[in-house]
């Protein structure tokens, strides 16, 4: 929460922690190296009825190192960057990697295993430098200007149970003994707010976010109203009668979606038996010519990266060309693996954990369809304005899919009746065949990664209500 | 783990800005974890974290901030900036802090006999491949095992500025089984884990292949599941996970953070009748070793009981310290934290509904047509509306009160306030399963349990037609 004058840019620092960590590994301990640093400076307001709930703020630094030997990888981390706390962490990474499995594709990635040669990233684009001209109070007002406008957006609205402002700068810099040495520092601001409307004793609740790489890029009128309509439209739903109905997914449902998908598509799942996308590339997945890409240089992507987790150059991956599946994405050692180039997706949640593999911005490409275009072509369908459940309803090895939903019915090509507490059903290979229109509105979600998908329209669903 | 005089000096310099309520959390920790694939351990991690948050309230805020450290000159510094956040915004009295602080009794007593540290890491890796090797030989459809064991050890200081101050050491084990199985292209899944609040004796290669064992029997089974059934339906739901109802259908609702928000259904609701008359629900951290349970809570508060619901009458929420101060109520210790980098909020513990009368079977036998849910994927709740789902892993038609063919995953979707009232049947079977829960961001240790218990209908979200 230091004033923003005040911000220190710890990069170099970063590269100096890397450097002071790797000297203290013991030579001839190990035959490779990599030393992961991260810092991340942290804001969190929280406004309740006009005033702050709570303000939070933090800066921390950590550093993760994994160390090879013999063909077996040892892991450990710490968030005390004292002397000995380091040198203890070279020494656990050491004994860690005495009781992994040896492998002999287990060494650091060289430029022999990027698919992708050439950086398309502008790290300036990553941290935008107006990010600290705003000052904390401006945040604060922010957030209490959001809760403002989502109430007076429309009568029905009776409260906001949560109004979020949170930002904040992270920094990555790795080191390995192959000579790789680079960094990055990004900014990031999102809002939230949840909006609860309640009308002849029904309630109802509608969310809506913002997110940019810069807060003043935030429009916080069409957030305000966003959730507001999401609430208020699906007050007094009812249950319908079980039926398989036409499904038109909003963006932000269908981007929810997209985070199963790509869990099938990573080549770890694949290679260990556990994707129904196994010896699947070449096949045709979906009905129609559906494009979906996971790409790391996405300009305006808040996963875009010069970099992957292990230092790989990121691209942009066609996963789905045509409704025909193209690839899996892959890190270093499982391109290996599959006698191909790692795709740049070696991905870290934080310098606590190894890397693993993972999406960037992915996303389903738009099509020509307006949301409304795509309403007004279903006779008797289901509008899905929310999910819930989907992490306990979907299983991505099994494929099933199973969760709650609510939103609206159409009838005739329009909006019609609320819905809620009913169910919608598949599996992912028959979902994936069922699309039938895809919108021309493309969103993205921050939910584990940066998932993109404009509305969808999926033909023939389970519905599960009375 | 600091000075008393370090405490009463950060503390002091947290109040002079003219807070209502200071604090400190002092954390520090070890942790481990392995993770076994392809029959061989990929994974083996271990970090170090040690901080401290600060906390003080000023007005009706709340202010938070966290070092990395727990070096007297930084949490001053730290203090002193977060102690200057409010002091524009009032002038409160500054706390007399010439006293001794004084630690509170707990009643929580458990005996840790192996702790991580002294068990070697052969000796855990061994659990693995026991794991592995007890799933694989369970059946030949066996074709991948996921085994995560992972353990910490820590030590935690509170002390706050009413003179309280709490000591603990922690310790726990967790351990989860994944079992994919195969048939032609068929895969299904078999989920188990067994964690522990204390040391290895709990998590013994025998006890570790007893799940393993469970595990592989749930995604073999699973191999023959029919369509889940579409429609409204009588559930039977099975003991220990099965709680997992009670906790997104009511559990989280009761937090009392979501009462002062106005975002609770049962808001109004004390003393009220809430469920039928059979349900009698607890809230208990005290409970020796289980995975839910601490000494202190987040805030330094001993852990006790608390009765929710007796005989189907609302008795109490759940509170943290300023959820019941601003409702004015009794404290309980449900102040919990993910870790010193995060706020307290209200959250359950080990939470269950207490045991009946009935036998299992003669649940079963009283339903014509409907459902019995064994194993569960978790679920999701929607507090302020009271809408909640959960996911059966592994379920069973019943016919005539019998138990019939598997059935595949399904989502099960009901309003919390409806569900309650349509438990009609308790058995005596009572047993608790271990899990995490996550709220604004927090990931902490839950426990749910129930004895086996019927509802009268909800809606199952199958695809198999009614």
């Amino acid at each position: 929460m230091a004033e923003n004058s005040k911000i220190e840019i710890k990069i170099e620092e970063l590269e100096r922690i890397c450097g002071e960590t790797a000297a203290k590994i013991p030579p001839g301990s190990t035959d490779q190296w990599e030393i992961f640093a991260a810092r991340s400076l942290e804001n969190e307001i929280d406004v309740f009825n006009g005033g702050i709930e709570t303000l939070s703020f933090s800066d921390s630094t950590g550093i993760g190192i994994r160390v090879f030997k013999d063909g077996s990888i040892g892991y450990a981390y710490t968030a005390v960057l004292e002397e000995d706390a380091i040198r203890d962490t070279v020494k656990k990474a050491l004994d860690n990697s005495k009781i992994t499995k040896k492998d002999k594709l287990n060494y650091l990635p060289t430029k022999k295993d990027h698919k992708y040669n050439k950086n398309q990233v502008d790290k300036k684009l990553l941290f935008d430098r107006g990010y600290l001209e705003v000052s904390i109070t401006e945040k604060i007002e922010m957030a209490k200007e959001l809760e403002t406008l989502t109430k007076k957006a429309d009568r029905r609205v009776s409260g906001v149970t949560n109004v979020m402002y949170s930002d904040g700068i992270s920094e990555v810099a790795i080191l390995n003994s192959n000579g790789f040495s680079d960094s990055y520092n990004t900014t990031m601001a999102l809002v939230y707010v949840n909006a609860i409307s309640r009308k002849d004793g029904d309630a109802s609740t509608g969310d809506y976010f913002g997110i940019a790489r810069n807060p003043s890029d935030i429009g916080l009128a069409e957030i305000a109203a966003k959730a507001a309509e999401r609430s208020v439209s699906v007050l007094g739903g009812k249950k319908i009668n079980s039926q398989s109905l036409d499904i038109v997914l909003d963006p932000m449902v269908a981007a929810q979606f997209m985070a199963v998908i790509a869990s099938t598509l990573n080549a770890d799942s694949v290679q260990k038996g556990k994707s129904l996308f196994k010896n699947s590339t070449g096949k045709k997945i979906f009905d129609i010519e559906a494009d979906i890409f996971d790409d790391g240089t996405l300009p305006g992507g808040l996963a875009s990266r010069p970099f992957d987790g292990e230092g790989v150059i990121k691209g942009k991956t066609a996963v789905f060309e045509k409704g025909i599946l193209k690839t899996y994405l892959y890190d270093a050692y499982t391109a290996r693996k599959d006698k191909t180039l790692s795709t740049g997706n070696a991905t870290r949640a934080s310098y606590r954990s190894t890397p693993s593999v993972g999406t960037s911005n992915f996303y389903i490409r738009p099509g020509s369809h307006t949301p409304e275009d795509i309403i007004r072509s279903v006779s008797k369908g289901f509008y899905v304005m929310d999910i819930i459940g989907l992490g306990s309803g979907t299983n991505p090895i099994s494929g099933q899919m199973s969760v709650g939903a609510k939103g609206l019915l159409i009838e005739k090509g329009k909006l019609s009746s609320p819905v809620k507490e009913v169910t919608i059903a598949t599996d992912i290979l028959s979902f994936l065949k069922s699309f039938k229109m895809i919108g021309s509105d493309l969103k993205f979600v921050p939910a584990g990664g940066y998932l993109g998908s404009p509305t969808v329209l999926v033909e023939n669903i389970s519905i599960s209500g009375k | 783990m600091i000075e008393k005089d370090t405490a009463l000096k950060v503390l002091g310099t947290l109040n002079s800005g003219g807070a209502s309520f200071s604090e400190i959390y002092i954390q520090k920790s070890i942790s481990n974890s392995l993770k076994l694939e392809d029959s061989r351990v990929e994974n083996s991690n271990s970090g170090y974290d040690m901080g401290c948050g600060l906390r003080v309230w000023i007005g009706d805020s709340t202010y938070y901030a966290y070092v990395d450290s727990i070096e007297e000159k930084k949490l001053i510094e730290a203090a002193k900036i977060l102690s200057a956040a409010g002091k524009s915004s009032t002038t409160g009295k500054i706390f007399d802090l010439n006293r001794d602080l004084r630690q509170a009794p707990s009643a929580y007593k458990a005996n840790i006999l192996k702790k991580p540290s002294i068990t070697g890491a052969i000796e855990k890796k061994d659990i693995l491949m026991a794991v592995d090797r007890v799933c694989r030989e369970y059946d030949k459809h066996i074709i991948q095992v996921t085994v995560s064991l992972s353990d910490i050890e820590e030590k935690v200081y509170t002390a706050n500025s009413y003179g309280e101050e709490s000591f603990q050491e922690v310790v726990k084990v967790f351990l989860s089984v994944n079992a994919v199985a195969r048939k032609d292209s068929d895969m299904r899944t078999g989920y188990k884990s067994l964690a522990k609040t204390g040391g290895y004796e709990a998590v013994s290669i025998s006890k570790a292949c007893g799940i393993a064992e469970e595990a592989s029997r749930i995604a073999v089974a699973m191999l023959d599941a029919v369509d889940a059934p579409m429609g409204s339906l009588p559930v039977v739901i099975g003991p220990a996970f099965g709680g997992v109802i009670f906790h997104e259908a009511c559990g989280h609702g009761l937090e009392a953070d979501s009462v002062i928000k106005d975002a609770s259904v049962f808001k109004g609701e004390e003393g009220k009748k809430i469920a039928s008359d059979i349900v009698t629900a607890i809230d208990d951290p005290s409970m020796p070793n289980h995975w839910g349970s601490f000494k202190f809570d987040g805030e330094g508060y001993p852990s006790s009981p608390v009765t929710l619901i007796k005989e189907g009458v609302l008795e109490s929420f759940i509170y943290d310290m300023r959820a019941s101060k601003k409702l004015e109520k009794e404290r309980t210790s449900n102040g919990r934290r993910q870790s010193f980098r995060h706020i307290p909020i209200p959250r359950m513990t080990n939470t269950y509904i207490a045991r009946g009368n009935e036998k299992p079977e003669d649940l079963i036998k009283s339903v014509k047509k409907g459902i019995f849910a064994k194993e569960f994927a978790g679920g999701q709740v929607d507090p302020a509306t009271g809408d909640f789902v959960f996911g059966i892993s592994e379920g069973y038609i019943i016919e005539s009160g019998k138990l019939g063919k598997p059935i595949k995953g399904a989502t099960l979707i009901g309003n919390g306030p409806d569900i309650l009232k349509k438990i009609e049947a308790i058995a005596d079977d009572l047993d608790f399963a271990p899990g995490f829960c996550g709220k604004q961001g927090q990931s902490i240790a839950n426990e749910v349990g129930q004895p086996t218990i019927k509802v009268s209908e909800i809606t199952v979200g199958g695809t198999g037609g009614k």
